[in-house]
């Protein structure tokens, strides 16, 4: 999948990376793997940085 | 003895038909072509004039229902889901080398799947429950995986495995292992991952794990090749 979900944590952004192989859909991953009552969006792959270095560093935008 | 076709003198035996003392009993149709056939020691082939056994098939069984062993409990056949379903007795069903006896595989009546496969016997199988490849670096991917749906990149380090469908406790074991970036960051057999220090590192549907340096100073670290797997 070329598609992520994000959303805001205590700490700042958290990033979900859907699995291939798991036949789901990214709004059924969404659905089930973000916390409840979180608000996330769904993004484009290339929408994430690929530098990490300052990773712990990311904020999340509504 | 001539071949005899005669009338039952009970109500059991309506219709008697005997061959001689030296012949086979047998029911053709198509102008001769043999369907049924009774032997001299009263095996029955059907489309074999040969049986071996007390009943010999030459070709396809088609049933329209179970296939029920009289008296014995077992059972084969099919469900309302189309599944082929084997039902065995009450110590389970086992599935046996025909020639040496040796027991390859069992489903015990607990419902536990047990086989062989080099270990000498059988033996409940403990199940890989989850598993998954993923690449902690750059644009975190996942390589492959089974019964994982996601991960979730909490951080430097710091992942979440989800699972498709959840476990059915927290008392899993998780496996994990990491594979650093060669840059020459002193000892790697240090690196390694943990279990993180969250308050509910394992749930029924995720466990939490961290990469990086397991010495001081410790910190998080991504990690370029991260391969967990769950045992329950």
């Amino acid at each position: 999948m070329n598609s992520r979900i994000i959303y805001p944590t205590d700490d700042g952004v958290a990033i979900i990376v859907p699995a291939p192989e798991c036949g789901l859909t990214i709004e059924e991953i969404a659905a089930k793997d973000v916390p409840a009552g979180k608000p996330f969006k769904i993004v484009d792959v290339a929408d994430i940085p690929t530098d990490r270095t300052f990773r712990n560093a990311w904020e999340y935008t509504a | 003895m001539a071949s005899i076709v005669s009338a039952g003198t009970t109500s059991a035996t309506a219709l008697n038909m005997s061959a001689d003392t030296s012949g086979v009993l047998q029911l053709a149709s198509n102008n001769g072509t043999v369907a049924v056939t009774v032997d001299t020691s009263q095996k029955v082939g059907v489309g074999t004039t040969s049986p071996t056994q007390k009943l010999t098939v030459a070709g396809g069984l088609g049933f329209s229902s179970a296939l029920t062993f009289t008296g014995a409990g077992y059972e084969i056949g099919q469900d309302g889901a189309a599944f082929l379903c084997f039902s065995g007795g009450s110590a389970g069903t086992r599935f046996i080398d025909a020639s040496t006896a040796t027991e390859w595989m069992r489903v015990d009546a607990s419902g536990n799947l047990q086989f062989n496969s080099g270990y000498g016997s059988v033996a409940v199988a403990y199940g890989c429950r989850a598993w998954v490849n993923f690449n902690g670096t750059g644009t975190v991917a996942i390589r492959a995986s089974g019964n994982v749906s996601s991960i979730t990149d909490n951080g430097s380090g710091d992942y979440t495995v989800n699972f498709t469908t959840a476990m059915p406790d927290v008392n899993y074991s998780v496996v994990a292992l990491t594979q650093f970036i060669n840059d020459n960051r002193g000892t790697f057999a240090a690196m390694g991952a943990e279990i993180r220090s969250v308050t509910t590192p394992l749930t029924t549907s995720a466990c939490r794990i961290g990469t990086g340096r397991t010495f001081s100073p410790y910190s998080l670290e991504d990690a370029l090749s991260v391969y967990v797997a769950i045992f329950r």
